[in-house]
């Protein structure tokens, strides 16, 4: 990669008050792809690597992620990146981030992505598919995909996802719910959950400020909608759930199926005004039970 | 059992305490006694000798801190 991107994200340490070149990463700074970590520790023993950082951001710049302590969005896009990784379609997939505190994410990947304007990703993907669409499933490849927050999806983006599901688009979907506006400062988005206290509603949403609405049941009535779940991350277990209805999402495009849905919740523990241990109490208490995990539409 | 180790690295830590909370076997402490430079508090690999390898501290980092390593015996060469 060249120094001008470098500098770029050099910048995101800047951010956070680190001078970059203060950051020496004690983990080997080049892995080679399918190495397995291997080092010796003694004479007898040796390191083999389990679970890491997922390829995509091994091989760039060793800068912090730049997102809040205990923001769950990184988790999700592990996910997404170790799936990527277990079908060996890294070099096939295309990323179209929408506009909210992921957007800083794909730029830290070594991932191709086109950035999309405020809840178009949809169109843009919808876009990217025809034109490069190749293979013999109904254009399986490349593998396009979008990263979106809740508002970016589903409040100024509601009319770009509805069409791409009524047109029966064959991209996926992914939608990173973290039940509020985090770039914004924690406003009421559309998929607050009754009882949630927010920036604007500070007494938690009642009826009088209208229904969440749950993304996934709604794609599901959709004919052109082919796969259709929620996962989250709070839990191991839930996150190698998650992990699999991507596969699934990722698999039923490759069919050339149709659009495929997967939210994901994730926690924003300084717009919930929680320390990030009891968001995720809070996910499991409060969020799940109004936004039940499972898959609704499925192949 | 297998043994493992994992490294932490202290620049991306934001001391969430998401991998002391989800490590089974409570080998990760978060004590307040170090700090990064950013001034988060340090998740330490306190208890190597209790890790089994697992890499569930790994998954559940937001920040891609940890990596996860299981110790195996090294493979001998065919004069030794």
């Amino acid at each position: 990669m060249n120094g001008e991107s470098r500098e770029g994200l050099a910048l995101f340490g800047g951010v956070l008050g680190v001078p970059p070149k203060a950051l020496k990463s004690p983990l080997p700074a080049s892995r080679e792809r399918g190495d397995t970590g291997g080092e010796r520790t003694s004479d007898h023993m040796q390191r083999q690597l389990v679970a890491g950082r997922p390829d995509a951001w091994m091989r760039l710049e060793f800068n912090p992620i730049p997102t809040c302590p205990g923001c769950q969005e990184p988790t999700a896009t592990r996910a997404v990146l170790d799936v990527l990784e277990e079908m060996g379609m890294e070099g096939e997939a295309i990323l179209v981030p929408g506009v909210g505190c992921h957007s800083l994410i794909p730029f830290m990947l070594d991932l191709d992505h086109v950035m999309s304007a405020h809840g178009r990703p949809p169109d843009l993907a919808s876009a990217i598919k025809r034109v490069l669409g190749r293979g013999a499933a109904d254009r399986a490849l490349p593998l396009v995909f979008t990263l979106q927050g809740d508002g970016d999806c589903i409040a100024i983006g509601a009319g770009s996802l509805v069409n791409a599901a009524a047109r029966s688009e064959n991209i996926t979907v992914l939608m990173l719910n973290n039940v509020n506006y985090g770039t914004t400062g924690g406003q009421m988005s559309p998929t607050t959950p009754l009882g949630h206290a927010t920036s604007t509603t500070p007494g938690g949403r009642t009826p009088d400020y209208g229904y969440p609405v749950r993304v996934p049941e709604m794609l599901a009535t959709f004919q052109g909608v082919a796969y259709a779940a929620r996962g989250a991350v709070n839990t191991p277990a839930n996150y190698q759930k998650t992990r699999a209805y991507i596969k699934k999402a990722f698999q039923t495009q490759m069919a050339g199926r149709g659009l495929s849905m997967v939210e994901v919740l994730c926690s924003c523990p300084p717009d919930w005004h929680m320390t990030p241990l009891n968001s995720l109490k809070w996910i499991e208490a409060h969020i799940i039970p109004q936004f039940p995990l499972g898959e609704f539409k499925g192949p | 059992m297998a043994r493992g180790e994992i490294v932490i690295d202290e620049n991306f830590c934001k001391g969430c305490g998401y991998c002391s909370k989800f490590c089974a076997r409570g080998c990760i402490e978060q004590n307040g006694d170090r700090f990064s430079p950013q001034g988060y508090i340090l998740a330490v690999f306190a208890h190597p000798e209790k890790c089994n390898a697992c890499g569930v501290c790994a998954w559940m980092c937001p920040d891609h801190a940890i990596e996860a390593y299981r110790l195996v015996e090294a493979q001998t060469t065919a004069h030794s």
